[in-house]
């Protein structure tokens, strides 16, 4: 059974949705959006927030899962092509964050130049937690929760010293339109409303659940706002070459102390977290596909993980085009996806038809 | 199964004795079976059937022989048992049974014109005292041990809970050892439906012997390739009774000292009776060191390789000029140097636990002087990896029900720290923490209280709180009564 | 069929072992050998002794079986850029250098004639290096300054680093740059920045007369006219060595490898001086060298840097002498001064820029040239208004120094044109080309004494 508790949903949500962010899309979203990035980000968020209220609100209205919504209205083959079509989504939305993990890792946990097998057996853990189900994310968000809490208040205290705030100044010193375009080619960071709609079904909701799980969102989203603050404090003008951000901001305090770079436990705790994190669409491709053709998790995996392994090996040196791919040209599969059909999906019929 | 014992099955007891004592002899043929004969007052025949050496033969005589002897023969099993002065007598017909009666201790009664046989019971076995079990040393609290005898290990639990809600189901297992199991659980407490799963398991066990409760802990495994514990387990009554009180079922094995708890949580290994006796200040302290020993065992070697293999910068540079320093002119490279001193470590742990005492004791000196500090003169492994390795075999030992599967962890994270480097040492541990999420066993999570989270069981996990604030039971074992301190959170108030 | 799920995953496992223990034992996968890699914890740069391009001094940190270090130098001559020099390395050397524990980039003297992210671009671009190492300039050759030694026996390089610890940085003795901070202040509006100087000296000398070379400024440097009284910020040395050990509390001068021969007895490239020679040298880093788009533009005296660090950086104590006159009589005053406010405001009066300091400071004395009555030695906390007021004055006269010497030299030192930018949005366009030449300077000093 893939049960989950909204206690896990909302530790995913301050948990594992904030570290995907703190790869390349500070560099990104400061060279789309310089010192406003924070405008940018705040607008992706509140679109993505009012994605995942919506379904919360739905949620309270239907225990049916999201393929028993859609049959109920259109029917099965209806429900299996929509989760056919999601498989597709989650695994797209796999790829990027993989190949930025891949890239972060290579840098920060390797001296010499490794292949880009180091990073391979990671798809080994992935076809692991696909296997397991939503269960799996639930509990994984349980352990996440205080792994990513130290790391993160850690990490951000070792950068503080080091972070001039002022560098967010000028207040809209940047054109509005940058401000918008940078959080538009933002948007293949921002799925989570997407997996909370195929967590419908799967978790009881309890009282006063929607507002839960919208206060952890903004928790998360707070966590997100914070580290791009931090960020851009301690890089200001040159904040667009810090590609491996998470791995960039704390040095600064660490590096001349006896300890030396303490700050590494901290970065690998987090990593740790993005491992889950980045399993997350991987599993929900398998379930989609599971759903739309009927049957046992263990073959799409495999078939899954494969495949994400091939384009990583495939794309190892189409880094920059395969995220110009996923940024400025993919945009709008993403503004579907994550924001609209979450939204849309109120509008099923949420109960079983009679008969 | 014999002939004979199939046969015997088929054949009913008569009212001649003689021919109820061939008939279980038929069975019985061993020499130590012995059959001791006499008669009513009014001279009726009696024999007595019982294995040499097991069957206490002073009682035998004081509350069978004599009474029967001074009085007329009875003419039923009813009016026998109510001539013998032997508190546990019961009534028999099924020869097969009696037969098993013989060998496990007890003695079986034929009389003339009695188409029944009496089983007494007269256990009497040559058993070691009631000691403090060296696996598990208390410095403050109760010092009593499991010992190998069924009967006295349940007496001993239920002389620490005295209740009639705590029950024994008594089971058999093993086909040739017949070994006794009692699983034991108190009423209202635990979950029936785990206690009655326990029982549908180990009924099913199909093995010709049971030696150990461990060969039982493999059956009542949920997941038996697992490289964690299947179940729990405690040499101590009032450990054992502890758990039960916390709604866990127990597994007694007669033969065994060693008791099983079901579920089975990993963080039960982090608890020590001790900490219920001292203040919980100390006892979180001792809870986090062991939790921090048992990091320090597992990931100190992986990060050592991995740091000199791929990432030197994890090291301050002082250290890595020394750790670089003492690895001069080593012909290993780093991860395989640690790898083989992790291999010596297991090796000389291995034959210290073997070995006679007075033997280990210089094992120990050759192990850790000659050749650690010869090893290092003779410029074949590094001081510091030494250190690494001593450090990581001490610190296992903070968690000893750990201690196997934290030495398994380690050599694998080595390699997979020698291979792959940090990013293999932190795949792994998602790896692992995904195989234990997703473990449950008899419906509880292996990993609560943790994931998933219990808020109300934390109180008594890495970190513990007062007994006052441990008010309820833990919620992870679903139990129907959930509270176990009435006056709960209420401190007694002075003046 | 769980039964079966359990047996594939267990074959899987056993699959994934063998090939993790084939890598395991194979060991031949780009790992590093750290017997054969040369960690590097300082680089020099300089100027090209023949041609063009640059030489590139590296110092390896050389570990002994004792656990004790010393180092080498190699020197890389006549290369276009530093991660050409890098790569050479380790042709000349045998040696797989790796940058990861460079604490320290050294620019010679003639490389900041020209814009040092020519050089210093390698860094910025490369991951292998982290852009938190310090960066300072030297003058002559950097290659040089690594061959300095002293007779406690640490690298060159580890010295210099002591002597540019966040430490001395909050002693205002010197001013201290990461390379981050530096390529931030290069690439933002205001595209200045500044180093430390290091110069090195024979220990003997720098013991007495300090001043030979004006690498140290005299006490009266400041008031050496006729006036009544004369701060000098920066630590007094007028007297002896134990009054300059007082007020140096830090050590600055530091040893370099007692393997003598090791440093610069390096690869081919190697440098020339050996490091044998029997007296130690001491690294200065009390000037500072103002740079503006990266060229190098003035050089701060150490007064001027202490007033700049009182000002602008995370300086909060310093030691300065004041020199005043009491009775028809000089008398020097050496002040404790601990900063309890600062702030650097950029405002807008009438339509025109004003930048204000103001410093709050509380003073006590630490030592005077003149011996004193009991009762007065007693007060040593409280400091009488004249002196007070001398040192507020010798202090705002150096801050107005260095502020004409950054600005006739186009050095933004103060980031005025990012504070233009980032706190005066709207007048950005208006002013960004006249700042901070136009901008009206007030100082708002206020030194008190214990009451």
């Amino acid at each position: 059974m893939d049960n989950m508790k909204v206690r896990q949903i909302c530790f995913y949500f301050i948990a594992m949705m904030p570290v995907v962010r703190f790869l390349v899309y500070p560099a990104t979203l400061s060279y789309n959006s310089s010192n406003d990035l924070l405008f940018s980000a705040f607008i992706n968020l509140l679109l993505e927030g009012a994605a995942v209220a919506l379904v919360m609100l739905l949620a309270k209205k239907t225990k049916l899962s999201l393929f028993g919504l859609i049959e109920n209205t259109f029917g099965k083959i209806s429900a299996k092509i929509v989760y056919a079509l999601f498989a597709l989504f989650f695994l797209a939305a796999a790829l990027l964050p993989m190949m930025e993990q891949k890239n972060f890792v290579l840098l920060v946990m390797y001296e010499n130049v490794p292949s880009v097998i180091s990073f391979a057996p990671f798809f080994f853990v992935c076809l692991f937690a696909c296997v397991k189900g939503f269960k799996s994310i639930g509990r994984m968000a349980d352990i996440a929760l205080p792994v990513f809490a130290i790391a993160f208040v850690a990490l951000i205290l070792l950068a503080l010293p080091q972070t001039d705030f002022s560098a967010l100044l000028p207040i809209a010193g940047v054109p509005i339109k940058d401000v918008l375009k940078g959080s538009l080619f933002s948007a293949n960071w921002y799925t989570e409303a997407a997996f909370l709609l195929f967590f419908l079904g799967n978790f009881e909701y309890e009282k006063r659940a929607a507002l839960k799980v919208i206060s952890s969102y903004a928790i998360g989203s707070a966590a997100v706002l914070l580290f791009l603050a931090v960020f851009y404090g301690v890089f200001s003008d040159i904040a667009i070459r810090q590609y491996n951000a998470v791995a960039q901001i704390s040095k600064y305090t660490t590096s001349f102390t006896s300890l030396g770079r303490v700050d590494y436990l901290f970065i690998f705790a987090l990593a740790l977290v993005m491992i889950f994190r980045l399993c997350v669409p991987a599993q929900m491709c398998v379930h989609c596909i599971c759903k739309a053709i009927g049957c046992k998790p263990f073959i799409p995996a495999l078939a899954v993980n494969a495949l994400l392994l091939a384009l990583t090996i495939f794309l190892n040196y189409s880094f920059l085009e395969v995220q110009t791919l996923f940024t400025q040209k993919l945009w709008l599969m993403f503004l579907i996806f994550a924001y609209a059909l979450p939204a849309a999906a109120l509008l099923l019929k949420k109960r079983r038809r009679a008969g | 199964m014999s002939f004979a014992y199939t046969l015997c099955e088929m054949k009913k007891l008569g009212k001649k004795c003689k021919d109820n004592v061939k008939l279980i002899k038929s069975i019985l043929t061993s020499e130590d079976i012995l059959v001791f004969a006499f008669e009513t007052a009014d001279g009726a025949a009696c024999a007595a059937v019982y294995a040499d050496g097991m069957t206490d033969k002073a009682l035998l005589g004081e509350q069978i022989a004599r009474p029967l002897s001074a009085k007329e023969a009875p003419a039923s099993a009813e009016d026998a048992a109510k001539l013998l002065q032997a508190p546990e007598i019961k009534t028999e017909s099924d020869l097969t049974k009696l037969a098993d009666e013989v060998l496990s201790g007890n003695t079986v009664l034929f009389i003339d014109g009695v188409n029944e046989a009496l089983v007494a019971g007269m256990k009497k076995l040559s058993m070691r005292a009631i000691m403090e079990p060296p696996g598990a040393v208390a410095v403050k609290g109760p010092r009593e041990g499991f010992i190998e005898d069924l009967k006295t290990n349940m007496s001993l639990v239920r002389n620490r809970l005295r209740t009639p809600k705590l029950q024994f189901k008594t089971l058999t297992a093993g086909k040739q050892s017949k070994t006794m199991i009692a699983v034991g659980y108190l009423e209202g407490i635990a979950d029936e439906n785990i206690v009655s799963e326990i029982v549908k398991k180990i009924e099913s066990i199909d093995i010709d012997g049971i030696p150990d409760s461990s060969y039982v802990g493999k059956f009542l495994a949920e997941r038996p390739d697992s490289l964690f514990k299947p179940t729990g387990t405690t040499e101590k009554p009032d450990v054992l009774a502890a758990k039960m009180l916390e709604g866990r079922v127990a597994v007694l094995v007669d033969g065994s000292p060693i008791a099983l708890t079901l579920p089975y949580l990993l963080v039960e290994d982090f608890q020590g009776a001790q900490d219920y006796f001292v203040s919980p200040y100390r006892a979180s302290i001792s809870r986090l060191l062991r939790f921090l020993g048992v990091f320090v065992s597992i990931f100190l070697p992986a990060f050592y390789v991995a740091a000199q293999l791929f990432k030197l910068q994890i090291l301050p540079l002082s250290f890595l000029l020394t750790i670089s320093g003492s690895t001069q002119g080593i012909p290993l490279s780093p991860s395989l140097e640690l790898f083989f001193l992790l291999l010596v470590l297991e090796i000389l742990i291995e034959a210290s636990v073997r070995m006679p005492k007075y033997v280990a004791l210089a094992l120990s000196v050759i192990g850790a002087l000659v050749l650690g500090d010869t090893a290092v003169k003779a410029g074949i492994v590094s001081s510091s990896a030494i250190i690494i390795t001593a450090l990581s075999g001490i610190s296992a030992y903070t968690v000893p029900d750990l201690v196997g599967t934290t030495s398994i962890l380690r050599i694998a994270f080595v390699v997979v720290a020698g291979s792959i480097g940090t990013y293999g040492v932190i795949l792994m541990t998602a790896l692992v923490l995904y195989y234990l999420v997703t473990s449950d066993a008899y419906g509880v999570p292996m990993l609560a209280p943790f994931s998933p989270l219990v808020r109300r069981d934390l109180k008594d996990s890495l970190m513990k709180t007062s007994m006052y604030s441990l008010d309820k039971r833990p919620k992870t074992f679903k139990t129907k009564n959930e509270t176990r301190l009435q006056s709960g959170k209420k401190e007694p108030k002075n003046g | 069929m769980n039964k079966m799920v359990n047996k594939l995953w267990t074959r899987i496992f056993i699959v994934a072992a063998a090939v993790l223990l084939l890598l395991f034992f194979s060991n031949d996968f780009g790992l590093i050998d750290i017997q054969e890699t040369a960690i590097v914890v300082a680089l020099g740069i300089d100027a090209a002794q023949e041609g063009e391009g640059y030489d590139v001094t590296a110092q390896i940190a050389v570990p002994a079986s004792t656990g004790t270090s010393s180092a080498g130098n190699v020197t890389v001559k006549g290369v276009q850029t530093v991660g050409e020099a890098v790569a050479e390395l380790n042709h000349e050397t045998g040696w797989y250098p790796t940058l990861v524990h460079c604490r320290l980039i050294l620019l010679g003297e003639e490389v900041a004639n020209e814009d040092v992210f020519n050089v210093l671009d390698y860094f910025l671009r490369n991951d292998a290096v982290e852009d938190s190492c310090l960066v300072a300039a030297c003058k002559g050759k950097a290659r040089e300054t690594f061959q300095a030694q002293s007779p406690v026996g640490d690298i060159s390089a580890s010295a210099i680093t002591k002597v540019l610890s966040s430490e001395a940085q909050a002693t205002g003795i010197v001013t201290v740059t990461i390379l981050k901070n530096f390529a931030v202040g290069y690439y933002s509006e205001s595209e200045s920045g500044f180093l430390p100087c290091i110069t090195v000296k024979q220990e003997a000398d720098s013991q007495g007369g300090q001043n030979a070379d004006g690498a140290f400024a005299p006490a009266g440097a400041f008031g050496k006219e006729n006036a009544p009284y004369a701060l000098s910020l920066a630590p007094s040395i007028k007297r002896n060595k134990w009054w300059r050990a007082k007020k140096r509390p830090l050590p600055i001068a530091a040893p370099v490898s007692a393997e003598g021969g090791n440093q610069g007895s390096g690869g081919q490239g190697g440098s020339g001086k050996s490091g044998s020679g029997s007296s130690a040298d001491v690294f200065h880093a009390s000037e500072t060298m103002l740079f503006y788009k990266g060229k190098r533009v003035a050089l701060l005296t150490p007064e001027e840097t202490l007033a700049y660090n009182l000002a602008a950086t995370d300086t909060d104590y310093a030691y300065g002498s004041v020199d005043v006159s009491e009775n028809g009589e000089q008398t020097s005053y050496n002040l404790k001064m601990k900063i309890s406010k600062k702030k650097r405001k950029l405002t807008f009066e009438n339509g025109m820029p004003v930048f204000t300091f103001t410093i709050r400071a509380n003073a006590r004395i630490a030592d005077t040239d003149k011996s004193q009555p009991i009762i007065d030695v007693a007060k040593t906390l409280l400091v009488n208004e004249t002196i007070l007021r001398a040192a507020e004055e010798k202090f705002q006269s150096e801050l107005a120094s260095l502020w004409q010497k950054a600005t006739n030299a186009g050095c933004d030192l103060f980031f005025l044109k990012e504070k233009l930018h980032r706190f005066h949005y709207k007048r950005y366009a208006e002013f960004k080309d006249g700042v901070p030449e136009i901008v009206q300077v007030r100082y708002d000093i206020k030194f008190t004494s214990m009451k």
